[in-house]
């Protein structure tokens, strides 16, 4: 079966420095692949790459069987395609909840607007914030607010979820409400990469889980696998230290 | 000094014509704010962009307008325009004071893009999102209200500096201040009344700014 997506030998320099040595990862439909690692590993930035928000060094990536150019391709087009949740939100603050959900859709896909807002109310309920549609994002907990931006990155309808930390700069009292929604995103078949330290959410949703160490794929695995089972020593350290 | 009684009276009678003169001012303060403005946003852009000759242009301009008294540009600018064009006065004090102005507003416009989170960029890129829809829908926005308080500050500064038209014969406040004060040989009345008058101003338009600044503190914008 060709895979949805496929990122060959991706490297990333920043001047001197290889963050990213060759990265090789496929994935399919459907499937939630969680990013696992030390910080300063490279993860976020491969994240980074699969959206071109950064532009990889070398190495090739494919969407559907079609190669991604960042020279010739419309990356506007494409990243509409990606959604993409960061870890400090990022939501416009001079804009209000629904504000921030319908701003894409209205300008990038050209949805009429009341079929806009009337998208953005489903998926606010989904994320459980529906009395904040016309609060301002100042106004929200960090837990409500990473939800805001789930929601905003699911209003473009996305084939495809970026993760990038979504709960490392939570209050711990709020990760669960952030863990809980993307466990009903995948649950739905949603195929998501999502970087993470959240062991626990690693082992109950993904349906593989890739160890990322010094800018490599250094193992990867079922969750079982990797996380009980892990082969390689650098793994087994990286797992001893994040789970006392 | 004028006496109280002195300077209420005329005051009074020298209402219609000061009001005249106030008018003028605010329209020339207006007039080269906005169009101020737009040369300012103009300019920041060109600071920050990447291609260094338009980072050149735009400091050039802005050494030069910091680098020379107001009066001097006016003056430039004045015989400059209405020796090549057919120009009104208003038109070319409009012009400079907007020429000038520009380069100080350009640099709060910079300072406030620059300050903008890169996460913004950033979410907005990730949504599909075109640079233009980027600056004007997300960027500029947030920009414009970061940079009220700097904003509100230099038409303060505009707007006492429009009286430097008054010596291209613009018949705004000062100048009609200093005419009637030498016909009627009472300059420091009429002094005292046109500084009344730019105060006045003045106090009205900074509690302008900060009405604004409240009710978008108060709607959770900023």
């Amino acid at each position: 079966m060709a895979h949805f997506l496929e990122a060959k030998g991706i490297t990333k320099n920043f001047g001197e420095l290889q963050v990213l040595k060759g990265i090789d990862l496929s994935v399919n439909k459907g499937e939630v692949i969680c990013l696992i690692g030390a910080s300063g590993s490279g993860k976020s930035t491969f994240l980074r790459c699969l959206n071109f928000l950064e532009i990889a060094t070398s190495g090739s990536i494919e969407v559907d069987g079609q190669a991604i150019d960042p020279k010739t391709s419309d990356l506007n087009q494409y990243r509409a395609n990606l959604g993409m949740v960061f870890q400090h939100f990022n939501l416009f603050p001079h804009m209000s909840v629904l504000e921030n959900i319908i701003e894409a859709p209205i300008r990038v896909k050209k949805v009429k607007k009341s079929q806009a807002i009337e998208t953005a109310m489903v998926l606010l309920k989904k994320v459980d914030l529906e009395d904040k549609a016309h609060e301002h994002p100042a106004r929200l907990s960090g837990g409500q607010k990473q939800r805001v931006a789930i929601a905003r990155a699911l209003a473009m309808r996305p084939s495809l979820m970026l993760f990038d930390e979504p709960t490392s700069a939570l209050d711990p009292e709020t990760v669960e409400s952030v863990l809980k929604t993307m466990r009903v995103l995948a649950s739905e078949g949603m195929t998501m990469i999502v970087v993470t330290h959240e062991i626990g959410f690693a082992r109950a949703v993904a349906d593989r889980v890739c160890f990322i160490h010094e800018g490599r794929i250094w193992e990867q695995g079922s969750a079982s696998e990797l996380l009980d089972n892990p082969k390689e020593e650098r793994t087994k350290e990286f797992l001893k230290a994040v789970m006392v | 000094m004028p006496s109280f009684a002195h300077l209420f009276e005329t005051f009074v009678s020298s209402a219609p014509l000061f009001l005249k003169g106030a008018l003028l001012t605010f329209e020339l303060s207006l007039a080269s704010v906005l169009i101020g403005l737009a040369i300012g946003l103009f300019f920041a852009f060109l600071s920050l962009s990447k291609i260094r000759a338009l980072n050149a242009i735009s400091n050039f301009y802005i050494t030069l307008v910091r680098g020379t008294p107001l009066i001097v540009q006016i003056f430039v600018l004045y015989f400059g325009l209405t020796d090549v064009v057919q120009i009104s006065g208003f038109l070319a004090a409009t012009l400079a004071l907007a020429f000038h102005n520009g380069a100080y507003l350009s640099e709060i416009f910079r300072g406030a893009i620059q300050s903008i989170d890169r996460g913004q960029y950033e979410a907005a890129k990730s949504l599909g999102m075109t640079s233009y829809q980027t600056y004007a829908r997300i960027i500029l926005p947030q920009a414009f209200l970061r940079a009220l308080p700097a904003l509100g500050n230099q038409f303060i500064i505009a707007l006492k500096d429009s009286s430097l038209a008054a010596f291209i014969s613009m018949d705004e406040l000062f100048n009609m201040a200093t005419t009637q004060g030498a016909n009627n040989f009472d300059q420091m009345t009429y002094l005292i009344i046109v500084a009344v008058y730019y105060l006045v101003m003045v106090m009205a338009l900074s509690h302008l700014v900060n009405l604004v600044e409240v009710k978008l503190k108060r709607s959770g914008a900023t």
